[in-house]
């Protein structure tokens, strides 16, 4: 579903430079990978190539759902990127990203809305599963930090995409909160077979959740940059 | 990308944000509002002055000055220019008086499309007349009433009369005709005429040198009102060209068309000024809109709104204030017609402040055309934002 080799993306130059190697990343449906890694590694690079929001610099190959992602890139395909984004991706965001003018219901459907998608029950029913069933009316400016999370899960759910990208979905949460949402969200994702990959600095509560462990390890160049590489399932 | 759904975000966040789109909307209405109150001020009392000229008659009267001679084809070849709307010729002024007891009225001919009648019953033949106010009142006659009337003519130092009876058909109004007169046919008018030149009037039996039937009659006058007031002064110049003077009210024409165009330049330059600072302040609401929305607008961004989506999300609720602008707008501008109008309105049906149904609906396009403008030019900047700070989210 998700297969990328020899990816690299660099920011800035001589000192200021940062690159993120890619050697191999494979996923297939329903997978979960955590990526964890210092603050300034370069996780939310890899997320936002994942997200199809960023263009590689060099590509030996990155296939998305049987397309040609470096192709779609190198011919400024902006509109498929998008189409594919919207379509085959959900967003769990750090702080939720929820759209504070609409309620947890509208927050909820709009991923299903902007495909022409009619909601088959599938709001109310990842609702009731990530236990906000009784939420849907309010705004998300009344629900706690966890209950936003939540929220932002089940949006990134309620499309049914293939995969789920999550950017520290629980750096904001208590512990207790944390586990609880990061169990609820890996629990949706496999019903729904959506592979997940997961960026945190919280390798322990990754492990303690069955995912996979990826690091990512930096090194200084000689020309003063920084060098990022995927390490190897761990 | 989907219309109905980018319009229903839009007003949903428009709604959220409901004091600050109160705020522009009020912006808004302080251009608008003054700007309708202005226009209608001018219109109101230009279409005023105007249309006490149209529909006094007088106004598109035109009147040859000293004596002419004028064949019945030639004044017929008038009536039907197109900018002439009645046209009749008239017979001697001092051959046109007639007689009822001691009032001596002035005879005027008429014929069907008499401005000065309007919708008021035509006489025809030798025996039916419309009183003119005054004449009716000093005489106490009404519709339906007879006459005796006398007509006097002067045979070798002897002076002679005739009489005839004559029905009052109707009473024109006093704005119509402010003078003692009558209006008849133009063979009563031809009859009297003859009778005072000592011809015999055989159709009323009146007796007198008998007419030869080859003599074309020679009218020294016509009575003649152009279609609209803007024919008037075309006419004017036409007459001057035949070298026949005439005596009209071009300058009390010009002088309210001139009064029209400079009011208009007023308002036009007043409407430019407030038109371009709404447009200013459109523009920057738009830019602090988006960045003020830009999280939100990132979020959409990344869920998969394109570029023209944002913007559409952006310009609608532009639209979305102009049009309850205009409403608000709208609903003030009727109150301060109302109260201006009765404030300083002294002739029923005249108005001081007044627009039509057109203007309102100039207004809201103009409105909504310079917000959409102003917000498409402001609301811009939603190309800059990226899909990736929807990610970032802190």
């Amino acid at each position: 579903m998700l297969n990328l080799n020899a990816v690299h993306k660099s920011r800035g130059l001589g000192s200021q430079r940062y690159s993120l190697v890619i050697p191999a990343l494979q996923l297939r449906a329903g997978e979960q990978l955590a990526i964890v890694g210092p603050s300034g590694c370069g996780k939310s690079t890899l997320l936002d190539l994942l997200a199809l929001v960023l263009a590689p610099d060099q590509v030996g190959s990155f296939e998305f759902n049987q397309q040609d992602i470096g192709g779609l890139w190198r011919a400024d395909k902006q509109t498929a990127l998008a189409e594919l984004r919207s379509r085959h991706l959900g967003y769990v965001l750090q702080t939720g990203g929820l759209l504070g003018f609409l309620d947890v219901r509208g927050n909820i459907a709009l991923s299903r809305q902007l495909l022409g998608l009619t909601d088959d029950g599938s709001v109310a029913r990842l609702a009731e599963q990530l236990e906000i069933g009784d939420q849907l009316a309010k705004k998300p400016a009344a629900l706690s930090v966890g209950q936003r999370q939540r929220v932002s899960c089940a949006r990134a759910l309620a499309h049914a995409p293939q995969l789920v990208l999550a950017d520290e979905p629980t750096a904001s949460l208590d512990p207790l909160n944390a586990e609880r949402v990061m169990h609820a969200l890996l629990a949706q994702a496999r019903e729904h077979r959506a592979a997940c990959v997961i960026a945190t600095h919280d390798e322990p509560l990754a492990r303690a959740s069955g995912l996979q462990v990826r690091r990512i390890s930096c090194r200084r160049d000689s020309d003063g940059g920084v060098t990022a590489t995927l390490g190897e399932v761990c | 990308m989907r219309f109905p759904l980018v319009a229903s975000l839009a007003w949903q966040d428009y709604r959220n944000d409901a004091w600050l789109s109160a705020c522009s909307v009020l912006a808004l209405v302080a251009v608008i509002a003054p700007l309708l109150v202005l226009f209608g001020l001018k219109f109101g009392l230009v279409s005023s002055l105007t249309e006490r000229l149209e529909t006094d008659p007088a106004t598109r009267e035109i009147i040859p000055l000293g004596g002419g001679r004028f064949s019945s084809g030639f004044v017929e070849q008038l009536g039907q220019r197109t900018d002439v709307a009645f046209a009749l010729p008239r017979t001697r002024q001092i051959a046109a008086t007639a007689q009822v007891g001691t009032l001596v009225l002035e005879m005027l001919p008429t014929a069907p499309g008499d401005p000065l009648l309007g919708r008021l019953p035509v006489p025809k033949g030798l025996g039916q007349i419309v009183l003119s106010h005054t004449a009716a009142e000093k005489l106490a006659a009404r519709p339906g009433d007879w006459l005796e009337t006398s007509f006097a003519r002067q045979v070798a130092g002897r002076v002679e009369a005739q009489r005839t009876r004559l029905q009052v058909l109707a009473v024109l109004p006093l704005e119509a005709f402010a003078r003692d007169g009558l209006f008849a046919d133009l063979k009563l008018l031809e009859a009297a005429e003859d009778y005072r030149d000592g011809r015999a009037v055989p159709a009323l039996g009146w007796d007198g040198e008998a007419v030869g039937v080859s003599e074309q009659r020679v009218y020294p006058a016509f009575r003649l009102y152009a279609r609209n007031l803007t024919d008037v002064e075309p006419l004017r110049v036409y007459f001057a060209g035949q070298n026949l003077l005439v005596s009209t009210q071009a300058q009390t024409i010009a002088q309210v068309q001139s009064l029209s165009r400079n009011l208009s330049i007023v308002f036009w330059i007043i409407a430019g000024l407030a038109l371009a600072g709404a447009f200013a302040a459109i523009f920057a609401g738009a830019l602090a809109a988006v960045a003020r929305k830009r999280r939100e607008l990132s979020v959409l961004r990344l869920l998969g709104f394109s570029t023209g989506g944002l913007l559409v999300f952006v310009v609608l609720q532009a639209l979305y204030s102009a049009a309850a602008a205009a409403v608000l707008s709208a609903g003030l501008y009727g109150l301060a017609e109302a109260a201006l109008n009765k404030l300083f309105v002294q002739v029923a049906g005249e108005h001081a402040s007044h627009l039509l149904a057109r203007h309102y609906g100039l207004a809201l396009a103009a409105v909504l055309g310079v917000s959409a403008v102003a917000a498409t030019c402001g609301g811009w900047r939603v190309a800059r934002i990226q899909a990736s700070e929807g990610i970032r989210d802190v």
